[in-house]
């Protein structure tokens, strides 16, 4: 039907000089319509906006032209690369990286048509806080996470962020985009505030919080009551009345049987410690929107956490937690797995520093393992769980570094690990990386 | 097996119903043709957004009038699963009786005490012939009807505008006017996918922003009578520069 532009028709580039011709429409939002495209023979995504009153679309070209020139935070941002325009039809927009077709909305997670491993989420979750993390210490505001915005691959967890173009300078106040209903904050719910970096942190919490629990951490029996869920309804909820479904001071808003089963059923799986950062993020965060949400830097190493400590059920191998405060409360007794009810058996783990790992017959360590001082990097794992060649009851903890490392067995004995070789797993044995020590346990 | 505790995202149901006249004069020019092409038209579109949707099941139905008023698909039917039969015109223009079957179906139940505002379409090219208040007081005087999101569409120059400013309810947002089959494209496709998509998430607004009439904020409509190539509003000066066209700055 209606495009904006036609199939094989060129635009301008203004910074390059260059051309880029149009290929076919990808999808339209509100505020224009986005193309694949071919710049040179690179494919691109090219957005071109409807046209508004003139004022508005040259505040909005100098936005562009200014993430243009800066750049972009964090390679999972698809961020603005050159300015477009055309004499006919007028108008301008902007090129930026195609997303790959491996990267789904998380509309597809909501409704089940992707099925990610917890794993995979929580790595998702992880490079969502990065990225967050590095656009919001350059100064900038995203102004609008919500499920329209980011996407994920549900094989590794890798995630792309588009809709670049309402990022500006924190505390920017002359920007239209408020944000997506039931992902602002309360604050801005009210229009006590504007988007800013401290609210950012609130869309992001509840964008983690619909990862792992498929639901909205204020949508409990106050929803249930709602009969119609309109504008004013929403203001309420959302701005008004913000109360956590799990709130352990206040009651009055848990998830209601029958309509927020989702939420039911995952809460109680997840570790406490990343409950406890969600109910801050929920508690803390709605009184004290400054100093009481939960920073990127928090959810990324909670999300580190929670890899390390999955376990895999023995019997139905569903991805489980290892819950160390859940443990203390029980007498040492791991709860049943969430999928088969089977009871759990811990593995073999690895407590290196203050962090535990779970060592599963798939557990990889990274970088960041063995090195405190070494960047978070799933891409090169320094150590691999591996079986004995010819004894399949023995495992072992596999060197895939270039350098030894040195096994202390728990007789005392010291032993090389040079690179390509394995220790075998015996509770009580210490692994020396070279920077960090780890000690096995069983 | 699931891979992961819990399920798929809860959502509330959002009815959207299609009001289309089919009195005898929706025959003359084509209108009745131009309606049921501009309704295939849109269905896709549709489907899409509701299927980008995670918040609301959209549930479709329509009535049809003309002497009478029937539903056309009386089943409330997911948008994917949605099929159009095409129109066909006959006689007077019950569009009283044809609010009393919304009515009807406005209140609990059938519908259910937990929803989204339904989205309630009228098109005509006419004048009622019937009790058009009694209808539409039948249809006001539940609160499912009044919490509707009410749109309606003047197909032709002869449209009572009056009465389908009365449907809508206040006079902030005007009846859509579609002279043209392309208009009529253009308008139902923006109420079956912005309108849409405003029932379940409403833009916020800003503070200091007039109280609403409607109890969802509905974005702009689109332009009718598309102006011609080239003849943008705010004259011919480049968008981003404010240049006279050829712009200097952005091509040289
Ligand atoms: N870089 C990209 N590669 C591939 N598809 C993209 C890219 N950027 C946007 N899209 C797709 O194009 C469509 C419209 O984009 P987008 O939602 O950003 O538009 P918008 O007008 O800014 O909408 P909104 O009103 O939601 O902000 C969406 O389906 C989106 O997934
Ligand atoms: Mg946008
Ligand atoms: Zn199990």
């Amino acid at each position: 039907m209606d495009q904006l532009l036609q199939d094989g028709q060129e635009v301008h580039l203004v910074a390059s000089g260059i051309s880029c011709v149009v290929e076919r429409l990808l999808g339209a939002g509100g505020q224009g319509e986005v193309y694949e495209a071919r710049l040179e023979s690179r494919p691109v995504a090219l957005k071109w906006y409807y046209s508004q009153a003139p004022d508005k679309d040259r505040q909005q070209a100098e936005v562009l032209m200014s993430l243009i020139k800066r750049g972009a935070p964090d390679k999972r941002f698809l961020w603005p690369m050159d300015l477009a325009t055309c004499g006919d039809p007028p108008g301008f927009g902007y090129v930026m990286p195609l997303r790959e077709s491996r990267f789904h909305s998380i509309v597809d997670l909501m409704k089940s048509r992707v099925d990610p491993s917890i794993r995979a989420l929580a790595t998702a979750g992880f490079d969502l806080a990065e990225s967050y993390l590095n656009l919001h210490s350059h100064g900038l505001c995203y102004r609008d996470i919500s499920f329209g915005n980011a996407f994920l691959d549900p094989d590794s967890g890798d995630v792309r962020i588009c809709d670049c173009d309402n990022v500006t300078v924190n505390g920017d106040t002359n920007v239209s985009v408020l944000g997506t209903p039931r992902f602002m904050a309360p604050e801005i719910v009210r229009g006590d505030a504007y988007p800013s970096t401290q609210t950012d942190l609130w869309s992001l919490a509840v964008l983690l919080f619909y990862f792992f629990h498929t639901g909205h951490p204020l949508e409990g029996q106050m929803e249930a009551n709602i009969k119609c869920l309109d504008l004013k309804a929403m203001n309420w909820l959302y701005g008004d009345k913000p109360v956590f479904v799990f709130d352990p001071q206040d009651a009055s808003n848990r998830p209601v049987p029958g309509y927020h089963d989702s939420v039911l059923q995952s809460w109680p799986t997840y570790p406490l410690f990343l409950r406890n950062l969600f109910t801050k993020a929920f508690t803390d965060g709605v009184r004290d929107p400054q100093n009481g949400r939960v920073r990127e830097s928090e959810w990324r190493q909670a999300m580190i956490r929670l890899r390390d400590s999955i376990l895999l059920c023995g019997g139905c191998k569903a991805e489980n937690f290892y819950d160390v405060d859940a443990m203390k409360a029980s007498g040492g007794q791991a709860p049943p797995c969430w999928s088969c009810k089977a009871q759990l058996r811990l593995p073999f783990r690895m407590k290196i520093g203050s962090s535990i790992v779970m060592l599963n017959y798939d557990t990889k360590l990274y970088p960041h393992h063995i090195d405190d001082s070494k960047l978070y990097d799933f891409s090169v794992p320094a150590a691999e769980i591996t079986r004995h060649p010819s004894d399949p009851k023995v495992w072992g903890l596999k060197n895939l570094t270039q350098e030894k490392w040195v096994s202390t067995g728990p007789d005392g004995t010291v032993k090389d690990v040079p690179p390509g070789r394995s220790v075998t797993l015996a509770s009580g044995t210490k692994v020396n990386f070279g920077k960090n020590q780890a000690e096995i346990r069983y | 097996m699931a891979k992961r505790p819990g399920g798929e995202l809860a959502t509330r149901p959002l009815h959207f119903i299609w009001i289309c006249d089919c009195s005898g004069s929706m025959s003359v020019d084509g209108k009745i043709q131009a309606l049921n092409n501009a309704i295939r038209e849109a269905l896709p579109h549709m489907a899409k957004v509701a299927d980008e949707n995670p918040n609301a099941e959209v549930l479709v139905r329509a009535v049809k009038f003309s002497s009478g008023a029937t539903w056309h698909v009386s089943q409330p039917t997911p948008v994917a699963a949605f099929k159009w039969t095409d129109l066909a015109t006959e006689g007077e223009t019950a569009m009283g009786k044809a609010l009393s079957l919304v009515a009807e179906q406005m209140q609990i139940p059938p519908m259910s005490d937990r929803a989204l505002p339904p989205v309630l379409v009228l098109l005509s090219d006419g004048q009622p012939t019937d009790d058009f208040a009694a209808g539409l007081r039948a249809l006001m005087d539940l609160p499912w009807g009044k919490k509707a999101v009410r749109v309606s569409i003047a197909i032709g120059q002869d449209a009572d505008l009056d009465v389908l400013q009365k449907f809508i309810g206040h006079t902030e947002r005007k009846p859509l006017q579609a002279n043209r089959p392309e208009d009529l494209v253009r308008c139902i496709k923006w109420v079956s996918t912005a309108v849409l998509t405003a029932a379940s998430r409403p833009a916020s607004q800003v503070k200091g922003a007039a109280p609403l009439a409607d109890n969802v904020p509905i974005p702009a409509p689109p332009a009718m009578a598309a102006p011609p190539s080239g003849a943008v509003q705010g004259g011919n000066v480049c968008r981003i520069h404010g240049e006279p066209e050829p712009c200097k700055i952005c091509v040289w």
